[in-house]
């Protein structure tokens, strides 16, 4: 088995018979099973390269910030109030806090 | 085409139509790429293929968006090199009259919300249009042979409750011919579209609705039964397999008809 730490999470790639499991621990605990019969008949060091390859897709990295949303202004008292555009297809409501934050200094 | 050794793409891919899809691919020596919101859902869905000894991968996506469909896509070609047949299975309800009166006043109480017309036009038709097309983008610059198959619903007639869902499934069903005429002047011939539009359908959705409720929904439908999900996983390996088959939408309803016996 092969493990590599990718965008805070731990990935695993694992022989499988056929060919490669590729598993993702959860933040609970939890093991998720990405992909399984992957890269058949391919060695564990380029199966690793392909792994992390696909993994980037599977699990991008980076937040995309949305708005203003102009067309939905909240008018107050003659002001124009524009929020970030929360119906857009790529916002990300982000409630959580990332495990690998940078402490402060 | 053979499904042994094609790459399928399919949104929605964690429950009812689109999990029944990859599971009747796996089983036929296919390999699926499955796209849907739930990451536990795809876990399971996943680990089940793993059993059949089939070769899969799960990719959390949301297919209105641009970014997201063009991530998904390369993530399967990541995985398998190549593609071959796109299922957009990815569908939402969010049912409604367009107006609803005051039963003193017969003025109207209530319209159909935006939140709910676009919600349904943006999965159903927008999400089906961006995988179809960023699907059959990489098929041609891939030079793979392949079949687009958009998922309308037999309620592209028009149903009351469902301006929203019935409009993006009649938009979903013309698709076929439209596609098939573009990729001919555009000189693609490897490349087919032939549209599903199934009836009523015995996915969670369905099933877990109420009872006398479903019973009534049957008593329109000439087999007396709902549709199995892998009855309609079936169908699309044959279209997959049988190249006559093109420029189409096809119905698979169990003979459903209106009141009175006259098919749909």
């Amino acid at each position: 088995m092969q493990t590599w730490t990718w965008s805070d999470r731990e990935f695993s790639l694992v022989p499988d018979g056929r060919g490669w499991t590729l598993q993702c621990a959860e933040p609970g605990g939890g093991v998720l099973t990405v992909g399984t019969g992957l890269f058949p008949g391919v060695y564990s060091d380029e199966a690793l390269e392909k792994a992390r390859a696909l993994v980037r897709q599977t699990h991008p990295v980076g937040v995309n910030l949305i708005g203003p949303d102009v067309n939905h202004a909240l008018p107050v008292t003659g002001v124009r109030i524009v929020g970030p555009a929360v119906a857009h297809p790529n916002f990300i409501r982000w409630t959580g806090d990332s495990v690998a934050f940078p402490s402060p200094g | 085409m053979d499904i042994q050794g094609s790459v399928a793409l399919i949104t929605g891919g964690a429950n009812g139509i689109g999990e029944a899809v990859a599971r009747h691919l796996v089983e036929l020596g296919g390999k699926v790429a499955l796209v849907d919101t739930s990451a536990s859902a795809l876990d399971r869905v996943v680990r089940d293929l793993q059993a059949l000894g089939g070769q899969a991968i799960g990719v959390v996506g949301n297919v209105t968006s641009e970014a997201d469909t063009a991530r998904f896509i390369a993530a399967t070609l990541e995985a398998f090199g190549q593609l071959n047949i796109v299922v957009p299975c990815a569908g939402i309800i969010r049912d409604g009259t367009m107006l609803n009166r005051d039963k003193d006043t017969g003025q109207v109480s209530r319209k159909l919300s935006m939140d709910k017309w676009q919600a349904v036009i943006d999965v159903d038709l927008t999400g089906t249009f961006l995988t179809l097309r960023d699907g059959a983008e990489a098929m041609v610059n891939g030079g793979w042979p392949g079949l687009l198959v958009p998922i309308s619903s037999v309620n592209k007639i028009g149903q009351i409750g469902q301006l929203n869902y019935a409009s993006a499934k009649a938009a979903v069903a013309l698709m076929p011919k439209i596609i098939v005429g573009e990729l001919l002047m555009r000189g693609v011939r490897h490349i087919r579209c032939v549209g599903i539009a199934p009836g009523y359908t015995a996915t969670p959705m369905l099933t877990g609705m109420n009872q006398d409720a479903l019973k009534a929904i049957l008593a329109d439908v000439h087999i007396d039964r709902l549709i199995a999900p892998d009855e309609i996983a079936r169908l699309i390996g044959h279209c997959i397999e049988n190249e006559a088959l093109d420029a189409t939408t096809i119905e698979i309803t169990g003979g459903l008809c209106h009141p009175k016996g006259i098919a749909k």
